[in-house]
């Protein structure tokens, strides 16, 4: 899970991990900030509102002519 | 002599039918007006007058047989350049796909194209349809034709700037938090979000699978009718394609709204957000009217503004990054500075709270399809406030996620956004009609019942002074 408190740094090494490494600071300050924004939607999700048998909005399903 | 420029489709078609009007010099008309004015507004990426008039041509020769295809037959239409064109450049607005051919059509060009329609090219949008406006990019944004110095909305800006400046009669526009209605309400047009796969996405560059609509702008409800019954329908290629009947967009339209039960969804515009009080003034004022027109209208209530919204965005920053990484990791520079940001909030969303977000989309899909046991269409605000300067960065911020709209792209429900008037300055003002899905029909009758007992529909900007205008 994503730190509590980023730092300019920790977001660099984050985006390494997954293969950004092209980012100027400028863009990792871009980064850092949307991520912040991400965080902030997460903890303003309903999360309340679901219990352990709620599907997914779309779930895996075979349409009828699949069946072979 | 006729001005072609504020033509509805409707009153074309019909022209056009009945060899009242050239398709050729209609399409002239408008591209001539295109060459004059485009300069102002940027609402075209690209005008493509020789297909236009090939188009024309051939149209002009089909109806001269009396071989009349439908409405849209001779009728220019633009699309939002995440529309492929095949043999056109799909460039999303971006460098990154500044030299992306089309191989094949789009399913809604197909669509238009087989209804007859003449293209008349390539119109502007948010990058990506995500990050905008932007003065970073290859192209400059497209601007508010009620005063250039505004914001015209997006991501279908070049749609919402072109059919409100009177270059084309009808736009396609896609929608994935709001892309059609933020524009048509900042443009003072007609513009549907209709139900999630009503309308193909083949051939659309993709924002958000799941959350992706395709949809029309127009100037009148009529016409937003008639250009939804052309470009609706399943499509077996597109795995978001609704398997249900589409079409017959018009049949209620002239019914009236007496007897129709409306709910006000007010809590978005005065609780979860306080909108401006000249946009709250103009829907309150309409929700008044469609009441005298005898409309059963109560308040409603449904899940806050702020749940809707995060679900929207964890869904749609997930999605997107999916799509992005790649270009992300090798070609960052190449996007403007406001689309990496809004895309690069996907980056590092963890899959249980991307889960979680679907998990509650349909609890809340489910929980406001409800409310449509006892209630026909509900109403509530698009945009909280009217167009904000276009270069001002700090007022785009602020209002960009002021906006009632994302809940519909989360249910998946059809909505509208319509003009319900001007502010002081000139600017309109616009309200959001919603339905269960499927309902479009529906919808396009109390819209166009609130239409016919306004005039907003004939006013249009002054290009000579475009915050100025004529009735």
């Amino acid at each position: 899970m994503v730190n509590e408190s980023l730092t300019l740094d920790e977001v660099r090494r984050m985006a390494a991990e997954i293969g950004m490494t092209r980012l100027a600071d400028e863009h990792l300050q871009q980064l850092l900030r949307a991520t912040n924004t991400a965080r902030a939607r997460r903890k303003v999700l309903p999360l309340e509102e679901i219990t352990p048998a709620d599907e997914p909005a779309h779930v895996f399903h075979l349409a009828a002519e699949d069946k072979r | 002599m006729m001005d072609l420029a504020y033509l509805t489709v409707a009153e074309a078609a019909e022209l056009l039918r009945t060899r009242k009007l050239s398709p050729v010099e209609y399409a002239k008309a408008l591209l001539d007006r295109i060459e004059t004015h485009d300069r102002d507004f940027n609402a075209f990426l690209r005008v493509t007058p020789e297909l236009a008039l090939e188009d024309a041509r051939r149209a002009e020769v089909e109806l001269m047989h009396g071989d009349w295809r439908g409405p849209f037959h001779g009728v220019p239409y633009g699309l939002k350049d995440i529309v492929d064109y095949a043999g056109l450049p799909t460039t999303a607005h971006s460098k990154i796909l500044q030299d992306n051919l089309a191989a094949t059509d789009a399913a809604v060009t197909q669509k238009l194209r087989a209804a007859g329609g003449v293209f008349m090219g390539k119109l502007s949008s948010h990058e990506f349809a995500i990050g905008g406006p932007s003065f970073d990019l290859p192209w400059p944004p497209a601007r508010n034709p009620w005063n250039r110095d505004h914001f015209c909305g997006g991501s279908s800006s070049g749609s919402g700037s072109a059919t409100a400046a009177g270059f084309l009669p009808a736009a396609v526009g896609t929608d994935t938090g709001g892309s059609i209605r933020n524009p048509a309400s900042m443009c003072g047009v007609v513009g549907m979000k209709p139900t999630y796969g009503v309308v193909s996405r083949r051939g659309v560059m993709p924002l958000a699978f799941s959350l992706d609509h395709v949809g029309p702008l127009t100037r009148t409800v009529r016409d937003n009718a008639l250009m939804l019954d052309a470009i609706a329908g399943h499509d077996p290629l597109d795995p978001g394609s609704a398997n249900c009947a589409t079409g017959g967009y018009t049949a209620e339209l002239g019914r009236g709204v007496v007897g129709l039960r409306v709910g006000v969804i007010r809590h978005f515009y005065t609780r979860d957000m306080k909108a401006d009080a000249e946009m709250t003034a103009g829907i309150e004022a309409a929700v008044k009217l469609l009441a005298d027109l005898g409309a059963q209208v109560r308040e409603i209530s449904t899940a806050a503004l702020g749940d809707y919204a995060s679900c929207n965005r964890t869904i749609l920053t997930s999605e997107a990054f999916a799509i992005h990484e790649k270009w992300m990791r090798e070609r960052p520079q190449d996007y403007g500075a406001l689309a990496r940001e809004r895309l690069m909030a996907g980056a590092f969303v963890r899959a249980a709270d991307y889960v979680n977000a679907t998990r509650i989309r349909r609890k809340m899909a489910d929980a406001f399809h409800a409310l449509f046991a006892d209630m026909d269409v509900a109403v509530t605000a698009s945009a909280m406030d009217p167009a904000c300067s276009i270069d001002d960065p700090q007022a785009i911020e602020h209002t960009y996620a002021r906006q009632a709209r994302a809940p519909f792209n989360v249910t998946g429900s059809p909505a509208i956004s319509v003009p319900v008037g001007f502010s002081k300055t000139g600017l309109p003002l616009a309200m959001q009609i919603v339905g269960k899905p499927y309902s479009e029909a529906l919808i396009y009758r109390v819209a166009h019942a609130y239409e016919q007992a306004t005039d907003w529909v004939k006013m249009h900007p002054n290009e000579n002074r475009s915050v100025k205008m004529y009735v």
